[in-house]
């Protein structure tokens, strides 16, 4: 199939491993899964710590199966990127490990307060969860199918994020000034969560006829400040003055692009922002020093190809 | 040894006031190990060998912080809240073996999984003797803590077989099982020598905590030696057909409440959003099942 009859073609979930699919698609999937796989593991990284904060054993529990499903969603989604033959899982992990592979710029910035627990689990995970239903229609049957399961236990994350802030918002007067302040912070970077404005976008036109994406970042951004801004307000949280927001007549919003930091936001894009740096450095150090359990289940799995098949490496 | 059938506890009405407290010694003993190690555990979150072994270990972790609630469930029948049982309490309060307290140097997965199958072979053994316990909460929640450790100690047992096959992972199995088999020994440590008297006395756990060692000793010396480790001896005494006592213990029994220091800091780790949001309660309460 060349690149005009994928495009004719293109439709909800209309490719699989099956087809023969130019290389320009492939590359182009491929790109967005391991953005997004690598996305969900720093993710993780950034909320592990919290499952040891967490202030009662409910939160703990659930902290922790957030993380492990956050590990299942990057397992989930490598394995959907793999499919389309142009990495590895062991590449893909290799270039997050080195720097090379990208990822969302909220996960960039360092999480060190619980109350800037629900900015993630409440904000970044309900923005992620818009991005990620319009992705039940991508082009890509094992991206669709993957979203199926992610998105609904994403329900469940952002639940138990809203559930953090309403619970911090009705809290005492500290609570209260402290989720402020961490939702001031964390405000301009969540309203980054989808991008530039269309026009600035490099990768939209291709991925949009090809089916990969189907909802553009305006787009988007549009139906995630409809749903969110209230419920910030719902939950006496103050939106700040800065990123301007202009709600227009037909209900959708203008976000005044020049109240963003985008020197900052692309300086995360290149892997280039110090605390996301430490971040993924961090992250290695950790997957280095276990690589020698790796070491040895590699070389069993070669030795049991020899012979008897390999036990499940769980 | 165990009390007869017709004396048995209904609910906490029915003991007196040296049972209630051998009860509730029982019970933190449980609830107090099940919940530190846990919390060891969710250090390898996003940090274990494989994205498998990660959500392996998570879930392994979940199970055990499922069962300390079980346990910390019953001791709120003897007036108890999650408040008082986890985030306002001393840390030489807690009743824990210091095998679970132990930091895990960075990247020793051995240490993970050796800690995990002497504790849940232990686990077993002591779960089984308390399948008849005449204190009727307790009874009741074995079966279910039993069916998850099921699974917990064939998945040690796995990676035990896997990391002995390799000559590095031999030796670091090796290493865990020479640091880590002494504080092992303290989970069989009593919490008071006369409460533990009434534990077996009342029947509240079928078995003395001696006895409970050497079924252990003996089963977790015959696996390890089958993969090629070699595990410390307990002295039998030709006299008496039991083990006795090793000299070897660490110095800190925990279950006696002198921890190692790791635990204070682990604690205060657990304690520091409680602390910093200024908290005086766990804002949620213990559900009784999910």
């Amino acid at each position: 199939m060349n690149v005009e009859e994928t495009k004719a073609r293109a439709s909800p979930r209309e490719f699989s491993p099956k087809d023969d699919l130019p290389e320009e698609y492939r590359k182009a999937a491929t790109r967005m899964l391991e953005f997004h796989a690598n996305s969900e593991i720093m993710g993780a990284y950034l909320e592990r710590p919290f499952i040891r904060k967490a202030p009662s054993l409910e939160r703990k529990m659930a902290f922790s199966a957030k993380v492990q499903d956050e590990i299942g969603h990057g397992q989930l989604l490598y394995r959907a990127a793999e499919s389309l033959g142009v990495k590895t899982r062991d590449e893909m992990l290799d270039d997050l490990a080195e720097g090379k592979g990208k990822f969302l710029n909220c996960f960039h910035y360092p999480l060190e307060s619980w109350v800037e627990t629900p900015m993630i689990a409440f904000f970044v995970d309900g923005a992620a969860m818009r991005r990620q239903a319009t992705l039940k229609k991508s082009s890509w049957e094992p991206y669709a199918h993957a979203m199926d399961k992610i998105c609904f236990e994403e329900g469940f994350h952002v639940k138990h994020g809203e559930s953090i802030l309403g619970e911090l918002m009705n809290g005492s007067k500290k609570e209260q000034e402290m989720t402020q302040e961490a939702f001031d912070k964390w405000w301009p970077r969540i309203l980054q969560f989808f991008g530039p404005t269309d026009d600035q976008s490099s990768h939209h036109d291709f991925a949009a006829d090809v089916g990969l994406k189907v909802m553009t970042n305006d787009e988007l951004r549009n139906a995630f400040l409809n749903t969110y801004l209230p419920k910030a307000k719902k939950y006496g949280l103050e939106i700040p003055d800065e990123p301007r927001i202009r709600e227009n007549d037909d209900g959708t919003y203008d976000v005044v692009e020049d109240d963003l930091d985008w020197d900052e936001f692309f300086t995360i894009a290149k892997n280039d922002y110090e605390p996301g740096v430490g971040q993924i450095e961090g992250r290695k150090h950790a997957q280095d020093a276990v690589e020698w359990v790796r070491n040895a289940l590699d070389e069993q799995e070669a030795i049991a190809a020899g012979g008897q098949s390999p036990q499940a490496a769980d | 040894m165990a009390a007869a059938d017709d004396a048995t506890f209904a609910s906490t009405d029915d003991l007196d006031e040296t049972e209630q407290e051998a009860v509730q010694d029982l019970l933190f003993r449980l609830a107090d190990d099940e919940l530190v190690l846990a919390e060891r555990y969710t250090e390898w979150q996003v940090r274990a060998p494989t994205l498998e072994s990660d959500i392996s270990m998570a879930n392994i972790a979940q199970d055990e912080l499922g069962h300390a609630r079980l346990w910390y469930e019953v001791l709120k029948d003897f007036g108890h809240d999650e408040t008082d049982l986890i985030w306002e309490r001393d840390a030489d309060d807690f009743r824990h073996s210091t095998l679970v307290e132990q930091p895990f140097a960075e990247g020793d997965w051995a240490d993970a999984i050796v800690r995990a199958y002497l504790y849940d072979v232990a686990e077993d053994i002591q779960l089984h003797a308390l399948e008849n316990s005449t204190f009727e909460p307790i009874r009741d929640r074995v079966g279910k803590v039993l069916g998850e450790e099921d699974y917990h100690l064939e998945y040690a047992t796995n990676w035990l077989e896997r990391l002995a096959a390799d000559d590095e992972g031999r030796e670091n199995v090796q290493d865990a099982v020479d640091r880590l088999y002494p504080y092992a020994l303290t989970l069989f440590e009593p919490t008071d020598e006369e409460v533990e008297a009434t534990i077996v006395e009342r029947g509240l756990r079928g078995e003395d905590l001696v006895e409970l060692r050497d079924t252990w000793h003996d089963r977790v010396s015959d696996f390890l030696e089958s993969i090629g480790i070699e595990v410390p001896g307990l002295d039998l005494p030709d006299q008496y057909d039991v083990h006795i006592s090793p000299d070897e213990l660490p110095e800190h029994l925990g279950r006696d409440g002198d921890h190692t220091d790791h635990w204070e800091s682990l604690l205060d780790e657990m304690t520091e959003a409680y602390d910093e949001l200024g908290r005086d309660y766990a804002t949620h309460i213990m559900d009784d099942d999910e």
